[in-house]
């Protein structure tokens, strides 16, 4: 098979200055026959927020899952090229996948709480991944609830149902779940697309506090919210990496046109 | 492809539109003010005065219209950068305005005088101005940076022109000082239209940034060496 590697000039693909997090190279992924991505090389900067935007279908939502090797978990996905995090291929044959994850965590489109108390979801994680119990546990679920901006509001009651909390504390516990077992990177997929303007505002806030200490990559249909979040953009259309750069000028005066048509909404 | 935002992209072109309708208002006004000056026209030039509150009725509703845009669809990228144009050049435009009435008020003040000799550059240079001013918002709506080129050029034409009027006026003023007071108003007024032009290149400036998203100026040095060297007048303003 023949594979036409997509026209992309290289200076629409910005190398962020600063340290990389995780670098994809020359990423192909295949739902069978089906090429979802398309030769994508890129560098997520370190404790920066990167968004990836882009029509339905257009793989950010595969490339995403392609960082925490999600997509191991679908039969016919295949994966060629390089995934690095800390310069370290996650696709190498001595990843420890459960490590991985750990390290990559992900939030995902629907808040997803397990059935179980508040202070449980949070120390799932811990109790599966380290020997912390008793106070020391006590102090990973409070700490992972304040760096998720919710220990306020749950503070009393932890041990009453996550299914009781609404939409916008639901996903937020969700952020605390992944917060507790300290991962380096948060992938988020689409965080907010179920949730009501004042708590995507909070996610979005949150976001920015947690920037400090993580990595953040998100997927979004909504670029408005790519725009205010985040510092730098990817475009794909189509499975390629069409632009990548710092998010200002992505929204502002992007270089290619199909870029330009998407985010003026003249697309469709 | 298709058009998914014609309501968006109707609202920008009624935007554009407007924008045209106002400068080409204003240019009524500028031709108007000029010609009320030659000919010692009193009630064109009263017309003029009383055109300046549509004027700045225009500025307002252009920029409401872009203020309602700016929040209500988002804009982006070029949308984005033609709005903050239009937001941005109708100021310019209004001013030139203004400056339009402050002719139209030396031609009342003249109306009874009778000039120490015709009047023959400025209405030249009145000319030049309306035209950079219309090529200026033509080059906006057009996307034309070929117009905005040619209104840095014609800019430095008005420059020249300004200077040796001033030099001229400034010399008959010492040979006959009983003209003194006509000479000093058709001083301001050559001033105005200098001014004018300015503005009209900080129009031709925005419209290179809307264009090409950088923000350049392209005539470092407005106006001439006048206010360097000549007295302070009552038309000069901070840029």
């Amino acid at each position: 098979m023949v594979i036409q590697l997509p026209d992309i000039p290289p200076e629409n693909i910005l190398r962020p200055p600063g340290e990389i997090k995780i670098e994809t190279k020359n990423l192909d992924m295949y739902y069978g026959n089906f090429q979802a991505l398309k030769s994508v090389t890129i560098a997520v900067p370190s404790r920066r927020i990167t968004a990836l935007i882009g029509p339905s279908g257009c793989g950010k939502s595969s490339f995403l899952r392609c960082l925490n090797r999600m997509n191991d978990v679908i039969a016919e996905a295949r994966v060629d090229g390089q995934v690095l995090l800390d310069g370290r291929d996650i696709y190498s044959d001595d990843t420890d996948v459960v490590q991985l994850r750990r390290r990559v965590g992900m939030v995902f489109q629907r808040p997803n709480p397990f059935p179980m108390s508040i202070y449980d979801n949070v120390a799932y994680g811990p109790r599966l991944h380290t020997t912390a119990r008793g106070t020391e546990l006590n102090e990973i679920v409070e700490r992972s609830l304040r760096a998720a901006a919710l220990w306020n509001e749950v503070k009393d009651k932890l041990h009453q149902s996550a299914m009781e909390l609404s939409g916008g504390q639901q996903q937020r516990l969700c952020i605390a779940r992944v917060l507790a077992v300290e991962p380096e990177v948060v992938l988020m997929d689409e965080p907010c697309s179920a949730l009501d303007p004042t708590a995507t505002f909070r996610i979005e806030e949150l976001m920015t506090e947690l920037m400090e200490n993580y990595t953040i990559v998100i997927v979004t249909h909504n670029m408005y919210q790519a725009s205010r979040v985040s510092q730098y953009t990817g475009f794909f259309l189509s499975g390629e990496l069409i632009e990548y750069n710092r998010t200002e000028q992505i929204f502002e005066n992007p270089a290619d046109k199909r870029t330009d048509d998407y985010v003026r909404g003249r697309f469709g | 492809m298709r058009r998914i935002r014609q309501s968006f992209e109707e609202q920008m072109e009624k935007l554009e539109q407007r924008l045209l309708e106002m400068g080409a208002f204003v240019e009524d006004m500028l031709e108007k003010a000029v010609r009320a000056l030659s000919e010692h026209d009193v009630e064109l030039a009263r017309e003029v005065i009383g055109a300046d509150d549509t004027a700045d009725d225009m500025d307002l509703e252009i920029e409401q219209h872009c203020m309602r845009l700016l929040a209500l669809q988002q804009p982006m990228s070029k949308d984005l950068r033609i709005i903050g144009t239009v937001m941005k050049v109708i100021a310019d435009v209004e001013r030139n305005g203004d400056y339009s009435v402050d002719i139209a008020r030396t031609a009342i003040k003249l109306a009874d005088v009778a000039y120490f000799k015709p009047l023959v550059d400025i209405p030249k240079m009145a000319d030049l101005v309306r035209g950079m001013l219309r090529q200026a918002l033509d080059a906006l709506v057009d996307h034309d940076l070929q117009l905005v080129r040619q209104v840095i050029t014609e800019d430095e034409q008005v420059d020249q022109m300004w200077d040796r009027l001033r030099k001229e006026i400034e010399e008959i003023m010492q040979e006959h000082p009983e003209v003194v007071p006509q000479a000093a108003s058709l001083l301001l007024v050559a001033r105005y239209l200098e001014r004018i032009a300015d503005h009209t290149v900080n129009v031709a400036e925005r419209v290179n940034y809307m264009e090409t998203g950088e923000l350049t100026v392209l005539a470092p040095s407005h106006g001439s060496d006048y206010d360097a060297s000549g007295p302070q007048d009552q038309a000069g303003e901070a840029q």
